[in-house]
């Protein structure tokens, strides 16, 4: 692993809410319960829009009206869920970079189903159509649902065997 | 009893085959994602925060599929991981703590669902539909928060 990466993950642990969190009793829990948080909202709504394009859930709405209307509280459970875990990481930063599989979800698949979750977001419209979802949208819609499984379970993999002193 | 369940065979080859184990895993937290996301979305909604400007019941209907089915399956892989450690799990406070909280989330959801249609008649959201939608997303992020508490209580996760 690089240097800088390395030298940056020491540097994490170093800072004042690296130390906090990892100091305090009750905050770590805490931060999880930020992260499951943001992530139930950030989730819940991806895999209900997901869903409807695959032709899977109430009929009388589109993918778009579906995917518009859970747009605002989407990305606040992102940005929830990002907090959390960017302080979580910052407790033990090098022992989260030291685990394949958690290298893998934070460079790899989080990267990618996000950047696949924007063009998804912006194409629902397009691939909506008066007879249902397009075949394009229904194959988008299935790769965004197996992109963020494949985060959940790296992180799963993640949890099952690191060497985390905190967790 | 929960010894019995423990030490059922399928129990003992589900806590020994890591890849089965995390596949539950992964089935459990995808599902209580979807069930508790969809549920919060729904109280923001009749709170007056999110989507204001569209109609109650429609965006209820968009939601339910996924609250329910992310329910039944967070309630099935729930058991299959409680089934490996049922005995510790069954005597822990934070664990009980847990379940009754899931119990009581479970009928502010099921309450605000059944009352969604009739509060979509009236005027404004009556005030005792926003103190329900209020009570549900306190219980649902109060299952999670009990939940983040086992291990960090009791050591066992």
């Amino acid at each position: 692993m690089s240097d800088v990466v390395w030298a940056g993950c020491r540097w994490l642990e170093s800072t004042p809410w690296g130390v906090m969190v990892r100091d305090s009793t009750w905050m770590y829990p805490v931060m999880k319960w930020v992260h499951f948080t943001g992530l139930s909202l950030w989730l819940g709504t991806i895999l209900t829009v997901d869903l409807r394009l695959l032709g899977v859930g109430d009929r009388r709405h589109t993918a778009a009206e579906l995917s518009n209307s859970l747009c605002a509280w989407r990305w606040i459970g992102f940005f929830v869920a990002f907090l959390g875990g960017f302080l979580l990481f910052s407790v033990e930063a090098t022992t989260y970079v030291s685990h394949a599989g958690f290298r893998l979800k934070l460079a790899v698949l989080i990267p990618l189903a996000l950047m696949w979750h924007v063009v998804v977001q912006r194409k629902t419209r397009a691939w909506t159509r008066a007879e249902g979802v397009s075949a394009t949208g229904k194959w988008a819609g299935l790769i965004e649902l197996l992109l963020w499984i494949s985060v959940v379970t790296a992180s799963v993999g993640f949890l099952l065997t690191n060497d985390l002193t905190y967790a | 009893m929960w010894e019995a369940l423990q030490h059922a065979a399928w129990v003992t080859t589900l806590q020994t085959t890591g890849w089965l184990y995390g596949l539950v895993l992964v089935v459990h937290y995808l599902a209580l994602f979807s069930c508790v996301g969809t549920i919060v979305l729904l109280d923001l909604r009749v709170l007056g925060v999110a989507n204001r400007n569209k109609p109650l019941s429609p965006f209820a209907q968009h939601l339910r599929l996924s609250t329910w089915m992310g329910f039944g399956a967070a309630v099935v892989s729930g058991f299959l991981l409680f089934a490996t450690k049922a005995e510790i799990y069954a005597e822990v406070t934070p664990f009980r703590v847990k379940l009754l909280i899931i119990g009581l989330a479970v009928m502010a959801a099921l309450a605000v669902e059944w009352s969604v249609a009739r509060w979509d008649r009236a005027p404004v959201v009556p005030v005792t539909a926003r103190l329900l939608a209020l009570l549900s997303i306190v219980l649902w992020l109060g299952a999670i928060l009990a939940a983040v508490e086992i291990p960090a209580l009791t050591g066992i996760g």
